[in-house]
């Protein structure tokens, strides 16, 4: 009989046996084209996801992650495969945590799905996975790509998106560009703008970074929403004050800054809009006032 | 005053114009940075630190597999350059005696993260041990490593961009040796030099062998193989920052490439900072280093 692992949502409970039990579960395969599950199924919480991944939690635990089980696959004289599958809190957490790294080739498992060289990562409803082989050869791609549609086959349902990335303006969007966040150690590790976490992020921020080509530019856009509009207009004079060095008179401020090129922002309700290294101040503009526009219409 | 406080808050801006963390920014090779005055990074003529790296194109094969013969010749040439001395036993003097306790403090982890590879450290305690040292007076080990027995140290780290550090070389090496690892992530890492001032640490590191046979360059935590290569290097050396600084330019200019274009290490390693200007561990000013290249020439990066 196969073994079962459920990931009971909600609660931190792995029950390893031998029947599908609850309606919550995610099943691990067995077997895929030859690679057998080896060693003992390991599963960590936030408290101890430290145990596995000792100076790197901290990327999971800010996307709200819940727990994780890790299982490896062997196969006779072929590179092992391990098998990741992260809960985090929400969908749109799942979908934070994909975007964390997004080189590879797009492929077609789960709701998005990156492929790079023996690593397969893809995203559906509130799971992450991460399947990795040891190295690559034709027979281990096709093990990784069947493992992870058998995996998404077992999450059944899809889970939305953030609704923030409504907000971004398609023109010029480079797509591999964007990341979803809430915090300051997301944002630093994809643009690094200060650190004492000037725009006050936490947990129930939501943050969108995504860069444009705008002929031989390539300004980055940066939307955060906060709880309470009072915490984005804070957010926007401290940015102001401290970034831009200069005391804003409005609700917008734009300035060149080195190498020529302009940052400014904006904020409006409860949503502060950041742009950085535009190549014209009409651009930086440009590029805000379209995503103002289109955050009108987006619901949190 | 919180010794700390001197690195509170650090813009992009500031970190761009050179005006924060030091001289990371030139080690770094970032674009709009001050040049004028400074000397060539990591051709110093009165050096604070030598560092000596070795290339060998066949340490590690096409199929990433490392070549145990080549890694000992390597390790050989880095210590005989490193000391100037031509025999070999005799290097290894220079900094280890026959009554030491030596412990071998490396990076230990699963297959599918960034681990220092078995040959490094069967390379280095053969060395150890034909030096005069009986086998077991060495231990080695990550974690459990009997720190307070042991007289000298060797840092065995291996080379990976870090999320929350910046880059991980020999400073974030002995965060292990504090018990409470994930508390040095905070604040940028500022605090990791302090690893290095613990009582049972202080004034035992004899020497820095990094394995840089397969550095990261990612963002990490885990692994994309895409950001992993093969730049086939050992480094030797006795100062850990500048050390670090070495392998922080080599990383830095191996993103640029991939990326073609600036793609900046982020967060910026305010713990290599923090180790010079707050813990003066060494030297982190590029101006003030040596570097020594040997062997394999194919894309330097440095």
């Amino acid at each position: 009989m196969s073994r079962v692992l459920l990931i009971l949502l909600g609660l931190s409970l792995f029950a390893p046996g031998g029947a599908r039990a609850g309606e919550n579960m995610l099943r691990l395969p067995e077997e895929v084209r030859g690679w057998k599950a080896d060693g003992p199924d390991k599963a960590f919480t936030r408290k101890t996801i430290f145990d596995y991944m000792d100076g790197g939690g901290e990327i999971y635990l800010a996307y709200d992650f819940q727990q994780l089980l890790a299982r490896e696959y062997a196969r006779p004289n072929a590179p092992r495969i391990a098998a990741e599958v992260y809960q985090m809190a929400s969908s749109r957490d799942a979908y934070g945590v994909f975007t964390h790294d997004t080189d590879g080739q797009p492929v077609s498992v789960g709701q998005m799905a990156l492929y790079s060289a023996g690593l397969l990562r893809f995203w559906k409803d509130r799971f992450f996975v991460r399947l990795q082989a040891e190295d690559e050869t034709p027979e281990v791609k096709t093990a990784l790509m069947t493992l992870g549609r058998q995996i998404a086959s077992e999450i059944p349902q899809s889970g939305k998106t953030p609704s923030l990335l409504m907000a971004l303006p398609s023109q010029g969007l480079i797509e591999p560009s964007v990341h979803y966040f809430h915090t300051s150690v997301s944002l630093n590790i994809h643009y690094f703008l200060d650190d004492s976490n000037l725009l006050d992020l936490n947990s129930r921020t939501e943050g969108i970074l995504a860069r444009y080509q705008q002929s031989s530019d390539k300004p980055y856009l940066l939307i955060v929403r906060y709880p309470k509009p009072r915490d984005a207009r804070a957010a926007f004079e401290q940015f102001s004050r401290a970034y831009l060095r200069e005391t804003p008179a409005g609700n917008a401020i734009f300035r060149k800054l080195e190498k020529g090129q302009f940052a400014g922002g904006r904020w409006e309700q409860g949503v502060l809009l950041l742009v950085f290294e535009a190549g014209s101040r009409a651009s930086a503009e440009k590029l805000l006032e379209l995503a103002a526009s289109k955050m009108k219409g987006v619901t949190p | 005053m919180n010794p700390h406080d001197k690195f509170d808050r650090v813009t992009r801006r500031d970190f761009l114009r050179g005006a924060a963390y030091g001289s990371l920014g030139l080690a770094m090779g970032l674009e709009g940075l001050a040049r004028a005055g400074q000397g060539s990074a990591f051709a110093a003529e009165k050096p604070l630190a030598e560092v000596v790296l070795v290339r060998h194109e066949a340490a590690v094969d096409a199929g990433h597999q490392v070549n145990s013969a080549v890694v000992v010749e390597m390790l050989n040439t880095a210590m005989k350059s490193f000391t100037g001395e031509s025999e070999i036993a005799k290097a290894w003097q220079r900094y280890f005696r026959p009554e030491d306790n030596v412990g071998i403090k490396y990076t230990r982890c699963s297959w599918h993260r960034i681990h220092v590879n078995q040959a490094v450290l069967d390379a280095i305690t053969e060395r150890l041990i034909s030096s005069g040292i009986a086998r077991s007076r060495v231990a080695a080990n990550d974690f459990g490593l009997p720190v307070k027995d042991c007289t000298a140290l060797i840092n065995v780290p291996t080379v990976k961009v870090h999320a929350l550090t910046g880059i991980a070389v020999s400073i974030k090496n002995y965060i292990n040796f504090t018990g409470n690892r994930s508390s040095y992530h905070f604040e940028g890492s500022s605090k990791l030099g302090e690893t290095w001032l613990l009582p049972e640490v202080k004034g035992k590191t004899r020497l820095i062998v990094v394995d840089m046979l397969r550095p990261y360059f990612g963002p990490g935590p885990q692994i994309n193989p895409l950001h992993q290569w093969d730049y086939k290097a050992i480094l030797v050396g006795t100062d850990p920052v500048a050390i670090d600084t070495v392998c922080l330019s080599i990383c830095q200019k191996k993103r640029n490439l991939f990326k073609g274009e600036e793609w900046p290490i982020t967060p910026p390693p305010r713990s290599l900072a923090a180790a010079d200007s707050l813990y003066h561990l060494g030297t982190s000013d590029p101006t003030q280093i040596k570097l020594t290249r040997l062997g394999w020439d194919k894309e330097p990066l440095i």
